[in-house]
């Protein structure tokens, strides 16, 4: 479904990852796990036509769909969750779940879906998106993101600024999403969390790929264990 | 005193609609159209020749209108097209410059082949009595097209779907761009949109008193004055600022002396930064 080969970007002609290929695979969750600045967020960031790439092709659904702008990469049917969320912090949580569905009205199943998903944001759906918690603000931008109804959805770091307890939530809905049939591809640093959820990995360190494979494999893989698991 | 606070509302209502149009582009582009105020001349000078020309008030107010929002896209498809390389403080800096450059050759070429043009609507229906006091019709017909279109305005930003992707680039423009909205086509429509608010000034203003070819920079000072104290990119802010701005305004020249007026808008623009740093509505400091 996304296929990207060789892709090299980064800021100002320095390349923040280099000669990258990941490819995910209709209904897979597939997890990107690296430490900080390893380099993740670059990788996804020129996915979604956010950075410019300098080299390397992304391919989604048999089209290539490099260096598309965001907008055109957003109505093809991949929805980004940003760690900064980027919401509307003025407008309503129901306002910012309708721009969701941009350019079209918002599908009722599609709303409802949402809901279920995530019942706090019917209780606040007349709230401000920017005065509400973490947690929520976090079920917003996941719940946002799926207004459109992807057929990829891409998150990084989910976990960003949560407590331990609604890093676990966050998951539980992605799980459940990914029950649901949802191709997903997430990037995340909370190693055991993401291996939890996903089928396959990939261990990017210093901009690239070290490792890769089945997420079980992974979580029996010494060299993950020593560096993302705590197993000394 | 009631009837100068009238005075003040009918021009509040005004210097709003004003504000609002620069306060959009700014919120949307991060781009400070130093020659918004020559935009609403332009308006208003089309306006008097075409109806010297022989046409009738209501499609000359068009062609002005017209003529404003031409010159908006114009710049916009132009020579803001390598502002929008830039980010943030860089934009808004090169924006500035380069508007003000624009400002001075409208007026310069004003100068040169219109020097004398000047745009007065007379409406002559009878004065209206309103709170006692008899207000002249042109006000009344200005402030009644100022808060159509207001309400206009809110409505198409609250209620649209394209109001509100253009209130969601204004709010995070990176979170809009994921949701699918394009930010250039966004920008587009709202310069054509304030290319139509400084129109619509033009017409109010020329209600109740002319024109000149020399307006621009006052205009375009009263707008940033209106988009400061109401806050960078927030239209009710633009509303309640002119609203404020105005009433300051008629007071200060009716009991002080017209000549202080804009010292006294500047010093009550400043106190409030000096208060609210954001404005009144500012999103952020």
């Amino acid at each position: 479904m996304l296929e990207v080969s060789n892709l090299s970007a980064g800021y100002d002609a320095k390349a923040v990852v280099l000669d990258v290929s990941v490819n995910v695979r209709e209904g897979e969750a597939v997890a990107i796990i690296g430490s900080n600045g390893a380099g993740k967020t670059t990788l996804l960031r020129a996915i979604c036509g956010l950075l410019p790439v300098s080299s390397g092709n992304v391919q989604y659904a048999g089209t290539s769909i490099t260096n598309l702008a965001v907008h055109e990469i957003a109505r093809s049917g991949i929805a980004f969750v940003p760690a900064q969320r980027h919401l509307f912090p003025e407008m309503t949580v129901a306002e910012n779940l309708a721009l969701g569905a941009f350019p079209h009205r918002p599908d009722p199943d599609q709303h409802a879906l949402v809901l279920d998903l995530f019942p706090r944001l019917a209780e606040r759906r007349h709230q401000a998106a920017g005065t509400m918690s973490g947690g929520e603000q976090q079920m917003l931008a996941v719940g946002r993101a799926l207004m459109a109804n992807p057929q990829l959805l891409i998150l990084d770091e989910p976990t960003t600024g949560l407590a331990p307890r609604l890093a676990a939530q966050a998951y539980e809905s992605l799980a459940a999403l990914r029950g649901q049939g949802m191709t997903i591809l997430v990037a995340e640093q909370q190693v055991p969390l993401v291996l939890g959820i996903a089928d396959r990995g990939y261990v990017l360190e210093n901009g690239e790929i070290q490792l890769e494979g089945l997420a079980s494999d992974l979580r029996g893989n010494p060299t993950v264990q020593r560096a993302y698991l705590g197993v000394v | 005193m009631t009837a100068v606070i009238l005075d003040g509302i009918v021009l509040g209502l005004q210097f709003g609609l004003l504000g609002v149009g620069l306060t959009v582009v700014y919120g949307i582009g991060g781009v400070l159209n130093l020659a918004y105020g020559q935009l609403a001349v332009v308006a208003a000078i089309v306006m008097s020749i075409t109806m010297r020309s022989g046409l009738a008030t209501g499609p000359a107010v068009l062609a002005g209108i017209s003529a404003a929002v031409a010159i908006a896209l114009l710049l916009n498809f132009t020579i803001l097209k390598p502002v929008y390389k830039r980010d943030d403080e860089d934009r808004v800096l090169l924006s500035l410059l380069l508007t003000i450059g624009v400002a001075f050759i409208i007026d310069g070429f004003l100068v040169w082949r219109y020097p004398i043009e000047a745009l007065s609507l007379n409406i002559d229906w009878d004065p209206v009595s309103i709170l006692g006091v008899r207000m002249r019709a042109g006000s009344l017909l200005a402030s009644a097209i100022t808060l159509l279109a207001g309400g206009a305005l809110i409505f198409f930003f609250r209620t649209t779907t394209t109001g509100k992707a253009a209130r969601s680039v204004i709010q995070d423009e990176v979170g809009a761009r994921l949701c699918g909205v394009n930010p250039a086509a966004v920008r587009t429509l709202i310069f054509a949109l304030s290319g139509v608010l400084a129109g619509l000034f033009a017409t109010t203003q020329a209600m109740t008193s002319p024109v000149p070819i020399s307006a621009g920079f006052d205009f375009t000072i009263t707008a940033l004055l209106v988009t400061v104290v109401g806050g960078l990119g927030s239209i009710r802010g633009a509303f309640l600022a002119g609203l404020i701005l105005g009433v300051v305004n008629a007071m200060s020249s009716f009991y002080i002396g017209s000549y202080v007026t804009t010292i006294i808008l500047l010093a009550a623009a400043a106190l409030t930064i000096v208060v609210r740093p954001s404005g009144l509505f500012g999103a952020k400091a």
